[in-house]
């Protein structure tokens, strides 16, 4: 049998199976649900090879299967981080009220997004899509909370999206007469000029709600903090590249095609580049370290489009870097956040603190994960960080720049209340109970961030399929000019080598480390946080020295004025104006038979009046 | 291997010089704002005895391994700024690693030693030091802002992102950036007031306020690394501004006319400034500074 279909076949299955098996009790579910994702995964990285294509006729469409270097980036991530993200699942959610429907949605999802990413045709692309869309809004409203607001809240952006996105589909299959992928991108350029504009429009629509593209990105931050956390690891870290999956292809296999495109692509850059800034100074402001996340995820994928907009080689490959780090990192602090709220049962920032001598192999997990996503040497996310900059210099976006500058400044704000508010401070006594996360929980999160460490170091070994991947695209091979294993290079030819720089940091540190640190650390004695210095009084056990509400107050003191629009105010002022509408409407139709009567009295009336200059 | 050891060598040497020329301007600077309030100060060479005093100091307690390791994650930030910063133009011995990071770079591992160090700060339990950090990263991303647009300016003005190559640059030109990019200049040296923490932007340590904030958990060899970190990264810092703007230094004695010419200004800014509370400290940076950055990125673009 054909790898593909099989592939498919076990994650149905599988997904079927650890659903009846809920009945069962004990540990029979959760074997049969980590192997009904484990095999497929298993099957994708040792029997599918690049370009092996599976077709089959139904209901009068071709169909066809196939995974492209492109989609092979992002079955990277979806398989990497899919199988991390279940194997902390089993232990998270051990305990929890129907599990087997959360494995059963999660099965669907993986498989939901592998399908996406095999599909050649756009409806395979489609269905699979709404499978997507509708397990991921099962597991929004999982947990039962806010199903009204935040569960109907992303419905409806998906739904628009997902018929936006139909009807682009319906279009290219009136004007090409095929629903394959790659016909439609060879017969895109002899398009007019209009539908060259509309079916991108339409696409992106679809494409921006999955990766939060603002003005489409206000389901976000509820749907990522009210799923699971071991699933938000998922929605956040694979499932929005979804969209960045679909948007890399209309940006560069449709847009470009376009007379002007550039402009098109210079408008979408800049609504990533405001998406990043909103989303970093709403995630300073959160106290709820799931809402801190999701804002920051929103930011995050703004830099992604922002680098796929550009479209310069440099950008394309820092966008899709990205991506790869974005999953790892931001996999790695769901779970993290997952972790603690197990142990603790909140994940509110002000609420926990002084974690990091109870759980610290989770607050190293975060450390390394929160290096990455502040962008700074030598993990993987200053890799990225540094090739947008770069290009965005090199391509002559300056004003650009300067604002994904102040959001990656900004974003140490709350990296740092994020560390700051779980694992350091005070130690309270509260939490003095609060044990580690079990391994389970916690080798995943280690071994996502080890590797963004070593993504860090060998950018190459990412950055060769995302090459491979850039090749189909129509761009010309960048390896040895703009990258090689660990040395990357800017337009002008100016490089980064990361050996030297790691080895040189190691060196320092633990220099360091021997002679003053370890060294210290042993002549010392631990005291707790009660004992410090505060102008020579001691501070009694009771005296709460916790500083965690208004974290960043004088920060928000200066950037008040930019933070006073909210998009979600006009949407629901749109939504108000549209029940108003609907209101004006009931009036007309009263019920009243006298009413209707009076209207046709009128319309008569009016007929008459106006008869010649109607029918001439 | 013989090169590697040279290397070595040529970087501890580098540190060892940054270690001696940075505490030598603090020791100046503490004497020159004393002779400005008209006392008599400390001898310029206090520093180096409250350095000695510091590192032969034992300290008894601890909050934690964090704690510990903030002040080496701090150290290497100052040392690999350090080493990226060309110190002497056109010397072998003292290359370090010149040619391996660039201005964003740079840029992106100052910030790595303050994070670590408000990590261990963190761990202490200090209010005052959570606080400082708060204020020190708000500020941070006020300063910021002038600061990349000044060097993005130069970048995108010159197309090259190496600090090697705007050296020789303005060597083949015989002019100054500072004279050929003025408003890169105006809006660094600005943004440089809020880098180098004297008053009216001292807000992170704040003395009398927050008892010296960030550190204050910090005693003995952690603050003497602390101190001496300090000294590196402002040696650093200010020959990133003389490599910048002023041409480089092509020895020892013109290096350091340069930077201690630089060092007076954000000294002696801060000698008649009162603190500013940390929004406006935000706020004067997003003012002319901001004003200044446009500027320069206008000349950028149309030159």
């Amino acid at each position: 049998m054909n790898t593909i279909i099989l592939i498919f076949i076990i994650f149905l299955g599988g997904a079927i199976l650890t659903f009846l098996a809920g009945m069962l009790k004990g540990i029979l579910k959760e074997v049969l649900f980590l192997a009904s994702v484990f095999v497929p995964v298993v099957l994708f990285f040792t029997n599918i090879s690049i370009g092996q294509t599976f077709s089959f006729q139904a209901a009068g469409f071709a169909f066809q299967w196939g995974i492209t270097p492109l989609s092979y980036v992002f079955a990277l991530i979806v398989a990497g981080l899919g199988l991390m993200a279940a194997i902390y699942a089993v232990s998270a959610m051990r305990n929890k009220d129907n599990v087997s429907f959360f494995y059963f949605n999660y099965i669907l999802t993986i498989m939901s997004m592998l399908g996406i990413l095999f599909s050649r045709d756009l409806i395979s692309f489609f269905i699979f899509w709404e499978i997507m869309t509708w397990s991921s809004y099962l597991m929004v409203v999982y947990q039962g909370k806010d199903v009204q607001t935040v569960g109907i809240k992303y419905f409806i952006f998906s739904a628009v999206g997902a018929y936006a996105m139909l009807m682009a589909i319906v279009v290219i299959y009136s004007l090409t007469g095929s629903m394959m992928i790659d016909s439609l991108i060879q017969s895109f350029p002899g398009f007019s000029f209009n539908m060259q504009l509309l079916i991108p429009i339409l696409l992106l629509i679809g494409f921006g709600v999955k990766s939060a593209l603002m003005p489409l990105h206000v389901w976000a931050p509820g749907a990522y903090s009210h799923a699971p956390m071991a699933y938000s690891s998922v929605f956040s870290g694979a499932l929005s590249k979804m969209g960045i999956y679909g948007m890399v292809i209309v940006m560069v296999s449709l847009i470009s095609h376009i007379p002007g495109g550039h402009w098109f692509r210079e408008v979408i850059a800049w609504l990533g580049g405001i998406t990043a800034v909103m989303g970093t100074l709403w995630a300073i402001k959160q106290d709820d370290a799931k809402k801190l996340l999701a804002y920051s995820s929103i930011g995050q994928l703004g830099y992604i489009i922002v680098g796929v907009g550009i479209g310069t080689p440099l950008a394309m490959m820092s966008g899709l870097f990205l991506a790869v780090m974005h999953a790892l990192f931001k996999g790695t602090l769901f779970m993290v956040v997952g972790a603690i709220e197990r142990q603790t049962g909140t994940s509110n920032l002000t609420e926990v603190t002084g974690l990091i001598r109870k759980m610290p192999w989770t607050f190293l997990a975060a450390l390394f994960a929160i290096i990455a996503l502040a962008g700074i040497p030598p993990l993987g996310g200053f890799i990225s960080k540094w090739m947008l900059y770069e290009s965005l210099i090199g391509s002559n976006h300056y004003l650009l720049v300067i604002v994904i500058f102040f959001s990656s400044t900004a974003a140490f704000l709350y990296c740092y209340k994020f560390l700051f508010g779980f694992f350091l401070g005070q130690e309270e006594t509260e939490w003095s109970h609060v044990k580690e996360a079990p391994a389970m929980m916690v080798v995943p999160m280690l071994i996502l961030a080890v590797s963004t460490f070593v993504l860090g170091v060998f950018p190459g070994l990412i950055l060769n399929p995302i090459n491979e991947a850039m090749q189909t695209l129509g761009y010309a091979n960048t390896q040895g000019h703009l990258w090689e294993l660990s040395i990357i290079f800017n337009e002008w030819g100016n490089q980064i080598a990361m050996q030297p720089i790691v080895y040189t940091i190691i060196g320092i540190f633990l220099f360091f480390l021997t002679f003053l640190t370890i060294k210290g650390y042993k002549e010392t004695r631990y005291v707790t946080t009660k004992d410090i210095s505060s102008s020579g009084e001691v501070p009694k056990e009771h005296e709460n020295l916790t500083f965690s509400m208004n974290f960043m107050q004088p920060f928000f003191r200066a950037v008040e004025p930019l933070m006073r629009r909210q998009i979600d105010k006009y949407y629901t002022g749109f939504a108000n104006g549209m029940e108003a509408l609907f209101d004006f409407t009931r009036r007309i139709y009263t019920g009243n038979g006298q009413t209707y009567a009076m209207y046709v009295v009128i319309f008569v009336v009016l007929l008459l009046l106006f008869k010649n200059i109607i029918f001439g | 291997m013989e090169s590697i050891w040279y290397k070595i060598l040529g970087a501890i040497i580098t540190v060892i010089v940054a270690f001696i020329v940075g505490l030598t301007y603090m020791g100046l600077s503490r004497k020159i704002t004393a002779r400005i309030q008209n006392r008599k100060g400390p001898p310029f060479y206090q520093n180096f005895i409250d350095a000695l005093k510091l590192a032969s100091k034992t300290s008894a307690i601890h909050h934690g391994f964090m704690q510990h390791i903030g002040p080496a994650f701090m150290m290497i930030t100052s040392i690999m700024s350090v080493l990226v910063v060309p110190v002497l133009t056109g010397d072998q011995w003292f290359s370090n690693l010149n040619f391996k990071g660039d201005l964003i770079f740079l840029l992106y591992i100052m910030v790595f030693g303050p994070l670590g160090m408000a990590l261990g700060a963190g761990q202490t339990g200090n209010p005052n030091s959570a606080i400082g950090v708060t204020r020190g990263l708000s500020q941070m991303v006020g300063f910021e802002i002038p600061w990349v647009m000044a060097l993005v300016a130069l970048m995108m003005q010159y197309k090259t992102a190496s600090i090697v190559d705007l050296i020789n640059i303005q060597q083949e030109q015989g002019v100054w950036l500072m004279f050929s990019s003025p408003f890169a200049f105006i809006a660094a040296v600005l943004a440089m007031l809020g880098m180098f923490r004297y008053s009216p932007f001292d807000i992170v340590g704040a003395p009398t306020e927050l008892a010296s904030g960030p550190v204050s958990e910090n005693g003995g060899k952690y603050l003497f690394t602390l101190m001496s970190s300090n000294s590196i990264f402002a040696f650093a810092k200010l020959t990133l501004y003389v490599d910048l703007f002023l041409g480089g230094a092509s020895n020892i004695v013109e290096l350091l006319i340069k930077t201690f010419a630089i060092y007076l200004i954000p000294m002696l800014y801060g000698t008649v400034s009162p603190r500013y509370r940390t929004e406006q400290a935000i706020k004067y940076f997003w003012g002319w500074p901001l004003f200044f950055g446009f500027l320069a990125l206008l000349y950028a673009a149309i030159f």
